[in-house]
């Protein structure tokens, strides 16, 4: 408790302390009186006898800062009192009730918020006399508003809990409930509330007292002494800065309580609370070939991210090519870390408690050797992307031709006319109909298929070498599913760049894409041609994947078939390999090795799995041969060795299993 | 939907008047008394009780009150004799301008402030600011304003410390005479725009579109202004308006504080002169403006943000 308020909180704590302490015992405090004149010199500065120095009339200023905290401090807490006092029992009823109670609590409620309410307040005093009472009743009935509605608000909040329905359901009276329950969960709110509340009072009474509408002299007041100090700024300053400063510090002391306490019930946006951030680390990368003649190859990439709950490793170690005018799909369930790699390679990860490593070459250029500027030159004219939901990727409150044709001119350097031509052209190309009425509109006029086209046109704006399509058709209608991903093919074709397909829909992978990478926990579990990977699968994961294909008779958005058991927590994966707690096959070998990823018998098809299915090993396994155990002891010998995990040693074993 | 805030409205505008108006019934004794003083003659206490008609049932006279309100009537001030609505007239340009001039100041430092936090979260220069932010909010604006001038007209002797020069007498002058009161009254909102900035453009820089916009290669400069900004000014904009409560407020105050002849400054010294009448004129026409601009502020998201249209 006392770390998390931190210092700033008893440092505030122990000012208000000694200024309350002040005002309470300033009778029994060695000062001159605040009314006696000529204590001192007059408008003599600070010292021995007088620390804070005399007024213009040789009144002594320490004496009448200590008095005048008494009517600060007791209009602050007076009038938060009353307010409390009236506000929360209506805020906890209107809560509470709901319906009829609560319609008429709050409509009053939004009526008296639509006041002036300091303006308000120097009209009554001005009308009913400004004295200490008036003032306290003034500002307090005018806090109620605030009261009721923060009161109300919180009181919702715990009515809807669990054990607040328990106990009702349970059939404890109301009034039980309210105390027992709610009472004690609401009030760290209202404390917080409170002090922030007795900050605003003290303001509040301080501009009325520098106005001459709160307690009148002789009794001093802070506001008041400010207001006629002010004559003598030039001469003596002091009797203005001190009591200035006094109540800036008294006003701050009393934010700062409120902000550290409602800190305690928000974590996420506490005012004061620094959020760490780093920037991101680089993790080393593996040896590796740089391929000469391929578009777009990622090596050995990571992105792991640091989080309370330990390290978590979204993209561990994925390595593929591409070629240009291919198509390369990335499959696995959500939160296998297919978006997250999408990101990594482009380079936009978040920054924050990021460790990033691997490498991602274009055209044998390293990617990930760039400084920003050089990044974002490539990204938008040779790397395109789209993303999941077309009602997010576009910006609401643009129109849909100034988000078109801004890549146009920002990297092809077009003028605005003729960006939005061109603008114009790309939307009819990706199947827009009255292209230039589009231009013009706001992304909430379209439908979600047309947003979708309208992302794609922007993708493609400045001709990319390769588009990255993160689910482009998950958020759409079955039927519009097909028209993107048409659209996305020939667009393929025409431009002969090459498209990297995330999904979940191992339908929409085995009819469009070229290559395949199955991911799992951040992994490649399974790589290679389409055709291959799915007539002759591997890894059970794949298998199961394959199993839960949607049919045409699932409804829209349907998401994957039941794969039983859950998906990973990335933050704590299973040992060995990681998909074991959900395989069928699994053996306690799974549990112990993390399989390496095994060359099958076709070229370029690989899988990480220690009993594939379709080859019989496991079956092999079970009978007992122990020549299973000499081949993964061949493995084991290559890993120490530190070759290169993607062998062909297991060859044996697995024409063997067959 | 329109036609329900009307409805709202009017309620709203009869409840603020009706307060406004039963100002008049809080003062202590006989009001004749206190309007005209212990000196009247008894013939002229009969005619104001007739004027006010304080004889008449409480409703009654207030709509009769209210009738003369629609029709700009609130009644001639017996210290000044002076229609209140001409007074207030003649001193409702120069409180207009301070309003402006300090919403134009804090909105002005609240931007750039604003964004080169939310830019850096977390960072150094985004903890200063936000304890800058939370400095400013703590400090009440007639300490702040006694600083300023302390600095500016005092010490550094750039800006006056008080007096006012009208628009139509010299424009230059004038903008000089409403610096130093526009930057104090707009320094405590600088504090709060700039806080809902910041929150509000972290939320939108975390949303799909931003990522986009950075996978085609934007600038960050280009992205925080041009896409991000729009999108995170809702709360701004609301804030900019309920803000106008505190800034009437805080307008009383700075007005007294630099002499400048606004509406604030009419009703302070009205109060210390018992014009009660120009006291409740003042009330009412703050009271009522305010409402209203919160109403329109209701308008003005439409125009932040055209996903509301569809409304």
């Amino acid at each position: 408790m006392r770390r998390r308020l931190g210092w700033g909180f008893w440092l505030a704590l122990g000012w208000i302390t000694l200024v309350l302490a002040a005002a309470a015992a300033a009778d029994l405090l060695p000062l001159p009186r605040y009314d006696e004149t000529l204590a001192g010199p007059p408008q003599s500065g600070p010292g021995p006898g007088h620390p804070f120095g005399t007024d213009g009339l040789g009144r002594d200023v320490l004496s009448r800062v200590v008095y005048g905290a008494r009517v600060s401090l007791g209009v602050g807490v007076g009038a938060v009192l009353l307010g409390v006092l009236i506000g929360a029992p209506l805020g906890v009823l209107a809560g509470y009730r709901r319906r009829a109670v609560d319609a008429v609590i709050m409509g009053v409620n939004d009526i008296a918020l639509a006041f002036p309410a300091l303006v308000f307040a120097l009209a009554v005093v001005a009308f009913a006399g400004a004295s200490l009472l008036n003032v306290l009743i003034v500002l307090g009935v005018l806090g109620v508003p605030a009261w009721v509605r923060l009161v109300r608000g919180a009181t919702m909040v715990f009515s809807e809990r669990e054990f607040v329905s328990a106990a009702r359901l349970l059939g404890a009276r109301d009034r039980t409930v309210l105390w027992r329950e709610i009472v004690p969960n609401v009030s760290l709110p209202v404390a917080s509330y409170a002090f922030i509340g007795m900050a605003v009072a003290i303001v509040a009474e301080g501009s009325l007292a520098f106005l001459g509408l709160s307690v009148q002299a002789p009794t001093p007041t802070w506001g008041g002494m400010i207001n006629e100090g002010r004559p003598l700024m030039e001469t003596a300053p002091h009797v203005v800065l001190l009591p200035s400063f006094v109540m800036f510090l008294t006003v701050l002391a009393f934010n700062l309580l409120g902000d550290r306490l409602r800190a305690l019930t928000d974590v996420r946006q506490s005012g004061l609370e620094p959020v760490r951030r780093r920037r991101a680390e680089r993790l080393p990368a593996r040896p590796h070939h740089v391929e000469e003649d391929v578009l777009l190859q990622a090596a050995d990439l990571r992105t792991h991210f640091t989080t309370a709950r330990g390290t978590v490793r979204a993209v561990d170690g994925v390595s593929f090519t591409l070629e240009r005018g291919r198509t390369l799909a990335v499959v696995g369930e959500s939160g296998s870390g297919k978006s997250m790699l999408i990101r990594s390679v482009l380079g936009l990860a978040p920054e924050s408690g990021t460790l990033r490593g691997g490498h991602v070459y274009l055209d044998g250029q390293d990617l990930t050797e760039l400084d920003d500027q050089q990044m974002r030159r490539l990204l938008g004219t040779r790397l395109a992307a789209v993303f999941q939901d077309p009602m997010t990727a576009l910006n609401p409150v643009r129109t849909i031709g100034a988000q078109v044709a801004e890549p146009l001119m920002v990297h092809l350097g077009m003028k605005r006319r003729a960006a939005r031509a061109r603008a114009a052209e790309l939307l009819a190309s990706v199947g827009i109909p009255e292209p230039a009425r589009t231009l013009r509109r706001y992304p909430h006029q379209l439908s979600g298929g047309m947003r979708q086209r309208v992302t794609i046109a922007m993708a493609l704006s400045c001709g990319p070498d390769v588009l990255f399509a993160d689910e482009p058709t998950t958020a759409l209608d079955v039927t519009v599913q097909d028209q993107v991903l048409r659209l996305i093919r020939r667009q393929r074709e025409e431009r002969h760049m090459a498209v990297v397909l995330v999904s979940h829909d191992l339908s929409v992978v085995a009819e469009w894409a070229d290559e395949v990478i199955v991911m799992y926990a951040g992994k490649v579990v399974e790589r290679g041609p389409a055709a291959t990977l799915f007539e002759r699968t591997r890894m059970p994961y794949t298998e199961a994947l394959l199993a839960a294909v949607p049919k045409l008779t699932d409804p829209a958005h349907h998401p994957l078939r039941l794969l039983p058991g859950r998906p990973p927590d990335l933050a704590n994966p299973p040992s060995g390999c990681a998909f074991h707690p959900r395989c069928p096959y699994a053996r306690e070998r799974c549990s112990a090795e993390e399989p390496p990823l095994f060359q099958a018998e076709a070229p370029d098809h690989l899988y990480a799995c220690w009993y594939p299915v379709g080859t019989g090993a496991g079956a092999v396994e079970t009978s007992g041969v122990s020549g299973m155990s000499g081949a993964a002891e061949v493995l084991r010998a290559t890993e120490a060795a530190g070759a290169e995990e993607t062998t062909d040693t297991i060859e044996g074993a697995d024409s063997r299993g067959r | 939907m329109i036609a329900l805030r009307l409805v709202r409205l009017l309620l709203v505008l009869l409840v603020v008047t009706f307060l406004s108006f039963l100002l008049l019934n809080l003062l202590p004794g006989d009001p004749t008394t206190q309007i005209l003083g212990l000196s009247a003659s008894e013939e002229a206490r009969e005619q104001l009780r007739r004027e006010l008609g304080l004889d008449d049932p409480l409703f009654t006279r207030y709509l009769a009150w209210l009738g003369e309100l629609v029709t700009g009537d609130l009644g001639t001030s017996y210290t000044t004799s002076v229609p209140v609505t001409e007074a207030l007239a003649e001193r409702l340009p120069v409180t207009l301008e301070l309003l402006v001039a300090a919403q134009l100041v804090a909105l002005g430092l609240a931007l750039p402030i604003g964004v080169a936090a939310a830019r850096r979260a977390g960072r150094p220069l985004d903890q200063a600011l936000t304890a800058l932010s939370f400095g400013l909010l703590s400090t009440p604006v007639f300490v702040l304003g006694v600083l300023l001038i302390l600095v500016f007209a005092v010490k550094w002797q750039v800006l006056p410390a008080t007096g006012w020069t009208p628009i139509s007498l010299d424009l230059g002058w004038n903008l000089t005479s409403v610096l130093l009161p526009a930057i104090t009254l707009g320094c405590a909102q600088t504090a709060v725009y700039a806080r809902l900035l910041r929150t509000d453009l972290i939320a939108t820089l975390q949303e799909d579109y931003i990522t986009l916009a950075r996978a085609r290669g934007l600038s960050p400069r280009r992205i925080l202004w041009r896409h991000a900004l729009r999108p995170s000014a809702i709360s701004l904009v609301t804030a900019v308006g309920l803000n106008l409560g505190a800034l009437i407020g805080g307008a009383v105050i700075i007005e007294t504080l630099f002499g400048l002849p606004g509406v604030g400054r009419l009703i302070v010294d009205s109060i210390f002169a018992r014009d009660y009448l120009t006291v409740q004129g003042g009330v009412v026409l703050i009271s009522v403006g305010y409402v209203l601009v919160n109403f329109a502020v209701d308008l003005v998201y439409v125009a932040v943000d055209p996903r509301i249209r569809r409304a």
